[in-house]
């Protein structure tokens, strides 16, 4: 039960034009884990989350969610199916408040009458409480980053995606976010996927890690397994002969 | 059989002249993303200008876009910086609307200016006609076609080989990145808009040498480029002028064969069945 | 917090503004000129109020209103001219033709990812296809104006001998308007209206289908405007092809985006203010000036963009709080 997969993609493929942004990535999440994606800028990795959300589709391979073919699927109805994700750079609804916000997330599963108490939980479990009437444009970084959490987890997801959650925020506001992600995974039992470049939320929050270079998988495992792995230090530091090679963007 | 050659030839002519609007147009929204609603009524101003220089100057129509280039080029730079420039940091239905709010504007003035009837130039030096394999072709058109036609390839060769051009698509593609590089994006961006603003004078001009003109004209000349755009898709002069010319074509042949009344019904329809079928145009990026 | 006192204020706006327009005929009396001319600015309240629920709840800006008024007065009346069938359920016809062709451009055009400018081409394009097809279709446009037959007082025509009938009639259209309005601004759909037209890319993740909320969207806002139209024919007595009036589908536009799109009252607000204005001074002055006039509306509509893009009814709004960056900042970290 507890090594169920959640999330499965075949060979997962995109191009763009003569670029390969994505080359046949085999990756698979367990029920309830915590995965890392990490990678060099330009990898991949936000490529591969829209792929699997929905925003673009594939040239070749495959993504299976809790058993279903959701390869070609809207990106609405992957969320219905129980995936949601924040962005890189913050896609905030600038002129609503943060409750209001959170509540477009919540009516994912709830009608008139719950949705409130979702909103409601989600300000709670964030501690967004005493900035719910702020209008989102008018925010702190860390504050926007966690509506956008709050939002995404608002629609009661089974896998939610992270992508660079972590970038720009103080130490005391990444431990902050890392622990109420943990909490998250342990109360509401989402499993969470993260794309961080920062190696403290990522050794700290990941049971599992895997590692993308343009656009391929070239590493997966536990923490210590990554951070001693050569050809990830590698594609982190440059190898000589990946100057010849082009280079994404 | 005779009639539908004669009719492609009426048709593929007006084309050149249709893809050249549609150009001015291309460069305001492939480039800067930027809608304009208001660029037919540009070319019917730049129409009623000629008129205006014409009747007042004596000048032959096509030599008016002497005058209107760099005055159109001007109002466009102006109509940037004044108004367009703000709107880009608003909600993307804030700038739509304010062009619709120019195209509103434009119509009414040349309506109060000039009122309802049409105005005409009296008869350019290429006016006549001349005979080719049994088919007439008016010279005025064909001078029109084949200065249209230069003029595209040249904004083509403007975009694609020369510094301010490359600025200009450079740009469009990253304003990030150009800016960086030392671009000053507004100055590009206000420049480009008078360029395409510009380039319908000399649509005007030609227009005017054998067409009339009249306030309705504006949505007509703007819905037309938005159609020629649409077919097309982004990022393809040639696939511009193929689309001016089907364009042209159907206009013409619906002329013909089905009802006078129903020329622009064609073209709409036109419209509505790429968005259908094909949003991205026929030579669409991408 | 702000909401309450923003919707109090709102419903307070809208009570008074009831409590007038419920006796304004009593005023004019006999005079059936001013009638006619309160009329004609409350349906401009009508259709931009409705235009609001498509052009304001869903950031859509749509070009063609006076399509789907022009479609519900043809159905409505050809029914009535030709088989004397009652505009009563004729309108209801009117409405549903006007959603259908609402849906024909709106299905294609409100796939994710198809730029918005394309859908505001096409409303204008559909206005100027409409009036060529009924001018060329000799059985029920054609060039001449069709005239509906003439009654002083049948109910079951909609035909009465006074205007005042069909105040009452565009005032309960206005009311239907509203509480259309504030009804789904309210609701799920105004949430997940309001949020695509901040991102759809975020909305669409979120569980938003966005198609289908601008689709209802866009049915209710046709389907009033039809309705309305019906009503319209009634009033005047004739259908014709000018109906199908691209500059006044602009103009009822311009109302809204004026007015404050997404804003209940704010459309009717500007109808108010700006058409009856116009309509006043038409009255006193004459009305070969009309094109002055487009200028004007024209002008306000850019000024308004370009220095209050969010409308004049929020000069009359509480305005949300607005905390220093810092103490936002200092707030969250504990």
């Amino acid at each position: 039960m507890l090594s169920e997969q959640i999330l499965k993609t075949s060979k997962l493929t995109k191009r763009f034009g003569n670029l390969i942004a994505v080359n046949q990535v085999d990756l698979e999440i367990k029920k309830e884990e915590i995965i890392g994606l990490i990678g060099p800028n330009g990898a991949g990795k936000t490529t591969f989350f829209n792929l699997i959300t929905g925003l673009e589709t594939p040239d070749e391979g495959q993504v299976i969610f809790k058993g279903t073919n959701i390869t070609t699927l809207s990106p609405h109805v992957i969320c219905k199916l129980g995936m949601s994700r924040t962005f890189q750079v913050a896609k905030s609804f600038t002129e609503m408040s943060v409750e209001d916000a959170i509540r477009v997330g919540a009516y994912n599963r709830r009608g008139e009458e719950e949705v409130q108490n979702k909103v409601d939980w989600a300000l709670e479990f964030f501690e967004l409480e005493n900035i719910r009437d702020y209008k989102c444009s008018d925010l702190g970084l860390s504050s926007l980053r966690k509506v956008e959490v709050a939002r995404a987890a608002a629609t009661e997801p089974e896998l939610l995606l992270l992508d660079e959650v972590g970038a720009g925020l103080t130490s005391t506001e990444l431990l902050k976010l890392m622990s109420e992600l943990k909490r998250l995974n342990q109360e509401t039992k989402i499993t969470l996927c993260v794309v961080e470049h920062v190696m403290q939320m990522v050794m700290g929050l990941c049971e599992r890690i895997f590692v993308l270079d343009a656009g391929e998988l070239i590493a997966k495992g536990i923490p210590s397994e990554i951070s001693n792995n050569q050809r990830v230090i590698e594609a982190y530091l440059g190898r000589r002969s990946y100057s010849e090679s082009s280079s994404t963007s | 059989m005779e009639i539908i050659i004669q009719s492609l030839f009426d048709g593929a002519l007006m084309g050149c002249i249709y893809a050249l609007i549609a150009l001015g147009l291309s460069i305001i929204f492939g480039v800067m993303n930027v809608v304009n609603f208001a660029h037919g009524n540009f070319v019917m101003l730049s129409m009623y200008f000629s008129f205006w220089a014409g009747s007042l100057w004596g000048i032959d129509a096509v030599l008016t876009p002497l005058i209107t280039f760099p005055l159109l080029f001007v109002i466009g730079m102006l109509v940037y910086y004044g108004i367009i420039d703000r709107t880009l940091k608003e909600h993307y239905t804030i700038q739509i609307a304010v062009t619709v709010g120019l195209m509103t504007f434009l119509g009414a003035i040349t309506q109060l200016a000039w009122k309802a009837q049409p105005r005409a130039l009296s008869y350019s030096f290429i006016q006549g006609n001349i005979q080719f394999g049994g088919y007439t072709i008016a010279l005025s058109r064909l001078t029109s076609a084949i200065i249209s036609l230069i003029v595209i390839i040249s904004i083509s060769f403007f975009l694609n080989k020369t510094w301010p051009g490359r600025t200009i698509r450079a740009t469009s593609d990253d304003s990030d990145a150009a800016s960086l590089v030392g671009v000053d994006f507004r100055k590009t961006y206000a420049l480009a808009f008078g360029l395409g603003s510009s380039l319908t004078a000399i649509s005007g001009g030609l227009l005017m040498t054998f067409q009339q003109v009249d306030p309705t004209m504006g949505l007509r000349f703007g819905l037309l480029s938005w159609c020629i755009l649409a077919l097309a898709g982004l990022g393809s002069i040639p696939g511009l002028l193929i689309s001016g010319l089907i364009i042209g074509i159907g206009e013409s042949l619906a002329m013909t064969f089905w009802d006078p009344r129903a020329r622009s019904l064609v073209i709409y329809l036109i419209f509505i069945l790429v968005l259908w079928l094909r949003p991205r145009g026929l030579f669409g990026r991408k | 917090m702000n909401h309450k006192k923003n919707h109090n204020l709102e419903n307070l706006f809208l009570l008074f503004f009831l409590a007038i327009a419920l006796f304004v005929p009593l005023i004019f009396g006999s005079n059936q000129y001013n009638i006619l001319l309160v009329t004609t600015v409350l349906i401009y309240g009508v259709m931009a109020t409705s235009w609001n629920i498509i052009g304001g709840l869903a950031g859509q800006l749509d070009l063609a209103s006076f399509a789907y008024l022009g479609l519900g007065a043809f159905t409505s009346s050809t029914l009535f001219i030709r088989f004397n069938f009652t505009p009563w359920i004729g309108m209801i016809l009117g409405g549903l033709v006007a959603v259908a062709f609402a849906l024909l451009i709106g299905f294609p055009l409100f796939r994710f990812r198809i730029r918005e400018v394309w859908y505001a081409l096409t409303t204008c394009a559909l206005v100027e296809i409409l009036k060529v097809v009924f001018n060329m279709w000799e059985e029920v446009g054609g060039p001449v104006e069709r005239f509906l037959p003439y009654f002083s007082g049948s109910l079951y025509h909609m035909r009465f001998g006074s205007y005042v009938p069909y105040y009452y009639l565009i005032l309960g259209m206005l009311v239907i308007a509203l509480l259309v309005n504030s009804r789904i601004a309210r609701s799920k759909l105004g949430f997940y209206l309001k949020a695509l037209g901040e991102d759809e890319t975020a909305a669409e993740v979120l569980g938003v289908n966005t198609r289908a909320c601008k689709l209802r969207a866009l049915v209710y806002y046709a389907f009033l405007i039809g309705v309305t139209g019906a009503i319209y024919a009634n009033i005047y007595g004739y259908v014709h092809p000018s109906f199908f009036n691209g500059q006044e589908s602009i103009k009822i536009a311009i109302l809204g985006i004026v007015g404050g799109r997404g804003i209940t009252y704010g459309p009717l607000l500007a109808a108010l203010l700006l058409v009856g204005t116009q309509e006043f001074l038409r009255a006193s002055l004459g009305g070969e000036v009309s094109g002055l006039y487009l200028v004007i509306y024209s002008v306000i509509l850019i000024l308004v963009v370009l220095f209050k893009p969010s409308g004049i009814a929020t000069l009359f709004q509480y305005r949300n709080k607005k905390p220093a960056k810092q103490e936002v900042e200092k707030k969250s970290v504990v």
